[in-house]
Order: structure tokens, then C-alpha cells, then sequence
């Protein structure tokens, strides 16, 4: 299978909806799937478990993350969801504490398709919040 | 600690994934984020922007560098393009070396004073070097 095939290739799965608080369906390409399998146990654990309980329950979702001064509009329509699960994954797969002054970041772009996700600063003064929110994104949508 | 429970979801996931393989030090282009993420250690990790480019991935553990994200590459190679044809120079058979990118970035970044991006940068041109991490560009154009 090529990539291309494997990147059409989706495995769906639930998430909140932040304009109406009921679900919709979200997606991950087969071939960002398998790519996990590249850093090991660790890894696959975290983004198989860690995602699907972020999206479902978000402490908070933003939309239009800004990158590039010099363009408004880029990432406009992109999501990005911020949780605290109660758990994390050592490289090994072992469970562990989740790391401290940490929120767990799932994004998903414009064709409703999970791209990234990973563990970042908290925000000092609203720690279910990322660090820099009020700069990072257009708005908070939940 | 309580982990989220094994979904329906989860149980695909690592069906998909499959069997965790050997670390090796790579990159990976996904498309759907229009990002490539490099990646030279297996640890769990946390993101840190570092500009509009570059997010850098520190080790949960060590906070040194494992990794990075790029977002937003084929816009910065097209802009790159433009501004410094001979750009074009380092891309062979629609590609181009990680270590390239970076040192385009930091080149054209003003925070030449700032210790930390330099650091940073540096840091991220070794280990890509030494990776010998590339990807290809060939929707920038080039």
C-alpha cells in the first residue's frame, strides 16, 4: 500500500463538538497511525488512548491557531483540543503519572482529520489551559 | 492514575499500528498537517514553539531535544523560493535536507541576538545532519 493509499485509509472516532456539545466524527489516516509504531510502545499507547479521551473531554477547544504573522487567515478553521488525562506513558509503554504542569494537545484540521498531538506547557495562570493561549489562538470556542 | 479504558477505538488503533518497531532516528511528512515531524530519541516528549516554523519536542525526562515539528513547510519553501532563488540549489530530485530548512529559518529570523534560538537552531541542524533527514517538496514547486 502506498502512502497516498494509506493516508486515505481512516479510522474514525468520536468527538465533541464545540458548536452544538453533541458529537461528530473525527478521523486518522491509517499512515499517521502506522508512523507511531516508529518511536515505539510508548507512543502508540499514548496517542491510542490519550486521544480519544482528550477530544471527548476537552477542557478547552480553540480555533484558528495563529502561526504566521503575515497571514491572518492561515489555520483559521483548525482545532485544537486541550484535556488532562489522568495518565501517561513511559517510552517502554509502562503507565505512569502524567507529566507535571503539562496539558495533553490534540489537532485537527479543517477536513476533520487528527494530524498531531502531544504533551505541552500548561498555562501559569489557567493550568487547563496551554501555556501562551490568549496569543497561540484566534479564540476559545469551549 | 487511572487510564482511559480500552474503546472500540483504541483496540484499532493498535491493530493498525501493529508491532512497535526498532527506534531509528527519522522524520515523517503528513500531509494533512502540511508538517513533518523529525524525531532522534524514542522519550516521551513535550512541544515548545520555537517561531512560526519550528515547534522543538524536549524529553519529558532530560528536557533536551528529541524532535521536531515543522508546520506550514510547503508555504515556507514557496516563500523561501521567492525571496532566495538560489534556494532552489539545495533541493535534488525534489528534495531537501532538514538541516537546510533550519538553517533557511534561522537565517532569515531577526532574533539573531536571542541565545536560546540559536541554541535551539544549532541543535537542530546537528541532529537533523546527522540524521541525514530530508523530505520531499515536490507540491512546493521546486
Amino acid at each position: 500500500m502506498s502512502d497516498e493509499g494509506t493516508r486515505r485509509e481512516k479510522l474514525t472516532v468520536k468527538a465533541i463538538n464545540p458548536v452544538d456539545g453533541k458529537s461528530y466524527e473525527v478521523a486518522l489516516s491509517h499512515s499517521r497511525i502506522k508512523e507511531t509504531a516508529k518511536r515505539g510502545m510508548g507512543a502508540i499507547l499514548e496517542a491510542s488512548r490519550l486521544v480519544e479521551y482528550v477530544i471527548q473531554n476537552p477542557t478547552a477547544i480553540f480555533e484558528g491557531i495563529r502561526r504566521d504573522a503575515d497571514d491572518p487567515n492561515y489555520g483559521a478553521s483548525w482545532r485544537c483540543y486541550c484535556g488532562l488525562p489522568t495518565c501517561a506513558f513511559n517510552a517502554s509503554g509502562k503507565e505512569v503519572n502524567p507529566p507535571a504542569g503539562m496539558v495533553f494537545l490534540v489537532f485537527v484540521n479543517d477536513e476533520m482529520v487528527v494530524y498531531n498531538w502531544r504533551w505541552d506547557k500548561a498555562d501559569a495562570d489557567t493550568p487547563r489551559y496551554p501555556h501562551n493561549y490568549k496569543d497561540r489562538f484566534r479564540e476559545r470556542v469551549l | 492514575m487511572n487510564s482511559p479504558p480500552l474503546t472500540e477505538f483504541a483496540r484499532a488503533f493498535l491493530a493498525i499500528a501493529g508491532e512497535p518497531l526498532p527506534f531509528k532516528p527519522h522524520s515523517v511528512h503528513d500531509r494533512d498537517g502540511d508538517c513533518i515531524e523529525f524525531f532522534t530519541k524514542p522519550d516521551p516528549f513535550y512541544g515548545e514553539r520555537v517561531d512560526d516554523l519550528v515547534t522543538v519536542y524536549l524529553s519529558q525526562e532530560t528536557d533536551q531535544i528529541v524532535g521536531a515539528l515543522l508546520k506550514g513547510v510547503k508555504r515556507f519553501c514557496e516563500k523561501t523560493l521567492e525571496k532566495y532563488p538560489g534556494f532552489g540549489i539545495e533541493i535534488q530530485d525534489g528534495k531537501v535536507g532538514l538541516a537546510c530548512l533550519f538553517r533557511a529559518k534561522a537565517w532569515a529570523s531577526p532574533k539573531t541576538t536571542d541565545k536560546m534560538l540559536v541554541f535551539t537552531y544549532r541543535k537542530l541542524i546537528e541532529a537533523a545532519e546527522a540524521a541525514e533527514a530530508e523530505m520531499e517538496l515536490c507540491e512546493a514547486g521546486a
